[in-house]
């Protein structure tokens, strides 16, 4: 059961921090980026080729956390700002192009070979019975961290005060004289960061490769729009509903509906769960489960 | 990245440099091998082979008083990229024989078409039932399946192991073996209390791991690709499986690209690198790599190489046709480096070797 418990909390780590900044982007730029979800491979690139080069990881990752902040702050300037005057949903194509762009220029420079962050191997701490290896522990708590962090930001600083006031209502706040353009420049630096380091830990409990952001696509969007896009906290939250959703469809013995000891689905249908949980949720709360908080803010 | 770049430049350099000494009158065969991919490492190994046997050929006057040359074509470790290879060995290149590819599901697609096309197939590194099917034309240098998974079985119920977890690849290699080691292991009286087929190229398998362990198997029993083969251990270190003994089928295959650290105590099989007349070969080859055997299936690359020259030499002609004859007429009887090979009725290789071996530090006999 903890082992349960273990596995659904890696999971969270995974989606959490890549869903959490696209949710606060969406709040203020409203429209989804599709390309949110190649942050978080280019921050794990970004994190091997430093850590290649002779940094050490913690450095590497800092790096990397800049970099791929400042270039989605350039992609949102440059790119869907202009693109978002057409509305929002050529400003979505625009960012799937902007995806496929940057597919292929890490295919390019990277290759499809999987590759791995230099690291001792260790062997897994045991709690409780439950098995999980150093790489996932930190994982675990860096998401805590930096989700603790980002939701003080949020809901203790002037600067996030600002924010939700422009999430709110975008002409009042404006009025009040709130650059909207510095807010969300800041917004989108911070979701870049936390896409790089949610990538990188991501990476470092599997593989660096080129597919790491679409992989994650289906069950980013899904923890988001279950958490009610443009609320970042109620992210975080999905990303943990649909965890358990995940790791429960793939661990839930259906032995004694076929009459064997042990079947289990297979893990291929892990994507058609996140969806169908997504489906079942828009069914009844089409705004998400928490919207009615955000409408408060 | 630095390793591959480097491999490919080698490739591309190699490829370069043989095309720079071509001769019209070379005579000229064809080779498709996953030089990238999750087998990389072990197309790398092929494509040495390869090198020794046309050297050794060279060396010794050429075939037909020409030089030999090799037409080394990356598959990428994909069916579609291997058969535009073969299309382009085929067509543009008209060699009369084609050797591989190493991933069975990617070397009967790929033969299918050459003997099609009137172009023998030398398998040198495939091992699936299914490879006997292809065909008129198509010749295996290496044993199949139906013999080495029986081996394992053998192995594995003598070690009094009687609870296995299976896990291949879900291709034509996976399944075959899957279907033959289940009914060999379970007609001895063992039981396979869970199986796992993997979708290649996955980055993760834990979820995998995590559902056939529960089934709690007293042996492992796996057989991956170098590099897909690499994330299964190391999510199995991960999660405390390796606590339970692990047994590779094709050792050298599983292990080539896994840390020895993660690999170290695992059990397994293997075809033979070499036969009994292998002694200079093997030293050749570490003569001009500088390091031991990486896999087991250089030797397999190299034998192609020779037997594909001898049946040249007997046609006394490059056409396809006479090749072709001349393969099965070399096959009755032919001394490798990886023992005799002898072609069946159905042009396999009727009699091969396997070892028992263990890992450590290096797959070493058991």
């Amino acid at each position: 059961m903890f082992q349960f418990v273990l596995d659904v909390l890696i999971r969270t780590a995974d989606l959490a921090l890549v869903a959490v900044g696209l949710s606060a982007v969406y709040a203020l730029v409203k429209f989804p980026n599709v390309s949110h979800v190649q942050y978080a491979a280019l921050g794990a690139f970004l994190t091997l080729a430093g850590q290649r080069l002779g940094l050490p990881f913690a450095l590497a990752m800092a790096l990397s956390c800049v970099v791929t902040g400042a270039v989605a702050v350039l992609l949102n300037t440059l790119v869907f700002r202009r693109l978002l005057r057409s509305g929002p949903a050529i400003a979505m194509i625009g960012s799937l192009a902007v995806s496929m762009v940057m597919v292929a220029l890490m295919l390019g420079v990277a290759g499809s070979r999987p590759l791995r962050y230099d690291f001792e191997i260790v062997s897994p701490l045991v709690i409780a019975g439950a098995r999980v290896s150093h790489a996932q522990a930190y994982s675990i708590g860096a998401a805590l961290l930096v989700l603790g962090g980002f939701a003080w930001l949020l809901y203790r600083t002037p600067m996030g005060r600002r924010m939700r006031a422009l999430a709110t209502n975008r002409a009042l706040a404006e009025a009040t004289g709130i650059d909207a353009h510095q807010v969300t420049n800041l917004i989108s630096l911070i979701s870049g960061a936390l896409a790089a380091i949610g990538g990188t830990m991501l990476a470092m409990t599997s593989d660096v490769h080129v597919n790491l952001g679409t992989d994650l696509l289906l069950p980013v969007f899904a923890a988001a729009i279950i958490g009610g896009l443009g609320n970042p906290l109620g992210a975080a939250a999905g990303a943990l509903l649909i965890a358990v959703a995940e790791t429960a469809v793939t661990n839930l013995n259906f032995g004694w509906l076929v009459g064997q000891p042990l079947a289990f689905l297979p893990v291929t249908y892990i994507g058609a769960a996140s969806f169908l949980f997504l489906l079942v949720a828009l069914l009844f709360k089409p705004y998400g489960l928490f919207d009615r908080e955000v409408r408060r803010v | 990245m630095k390793t591959l770049a480097m491999k490919a430049l080698a490739a591309a350099g190699l490829l370069a440099a043989s095309a720079g000494i071509a001769h019209a009158q070379d005579v000229t065969i064809g080779a498709v091998l996953p030089l990238t991919g999750p087998s990389a490492s072990i197309g790398e190994d092929q494509r040495r082979g390869m090198e020794l046997a046309v050297e050794r050929v060279n060396a010794a006057g050429g075939v037909l008083g020409r030089k030999l040359r090799v037409i080394i074509e990356d598959s990428g470790g994909r069916a579609p990229t291997a058969l535009d290879a073969a299309k382009k060995l085929a067509t543009v290149d008209k060699v009369p024989v084609v050797m591989g590819e190493y991933s069975s599901g990617i070397t009967i697609p790929t033969a299918q078409y050459l003997v099609k096309e009137g172009v023998s197939h030398l398998n040198i590194g495939s091992s699936s039932p299914r490879v006997r099917g292809i065909g008129e034309g198509s010749f295996s240098v290496i044993g199949l399946d139906d013999v080495s998974a029986k081996f394992a079985a053998t192995d594995v119920f003598e070690q009094k192991f009687r609870k296995a977890a299976f896990i291949a690849p879900n291709n034509a290699y996976g399944q075959g073996v899957a279907e033959e080691f289940k009914k060999n292991f379970e007609a001895m009286g063992g039981q396979v209390v869970a199986s796992i087929l993997y979708t290649a190229g996955q980055s993760t398998y834990r979820r995998e791991l995590q559902q056939i362990e529960r089934a709690a198997p007293d042996v492992y029993v796996y057989s991956a690709y170098g590099q897909e083969a690499a994330i299964i251990n190391r999510e199995a270190f991960d999660l405390g499986l390796n606590k339970t003994q692990w047994y590779a089928i094709y050792q050298t295959m599983c292990t080539t690209d896994t840390p020895a650290q993660i690999a170290n105590g695992q059990i397994g099989m293997e075809v033979s690198a070499v036969g009994p007349a292998g002694k200079p070969y093997e030293e050749a080859y570490s003569k001009k790599y500088g390091e031991k055997f990486k896999s087991a299936y250089s030797g397999y690359a190299y034998d192609g190489v020779m037997l594909s020259a001898a049946a040249i030499a007997k046609a006394g002609s490059t056409e396809a046709a006479k090749v072709r004859t001349a393969l099965a007429e070399v096959g009755r009887k032919f001394d490798g480096v990886t023992g005799e090979v002898v072609f069946d009725k159905d042009r396999q290789r009727a009699v091969q070797p396997y070892l028992r071996t263990r890992y450590q530090n290096g797959v070493l006999p058991r």
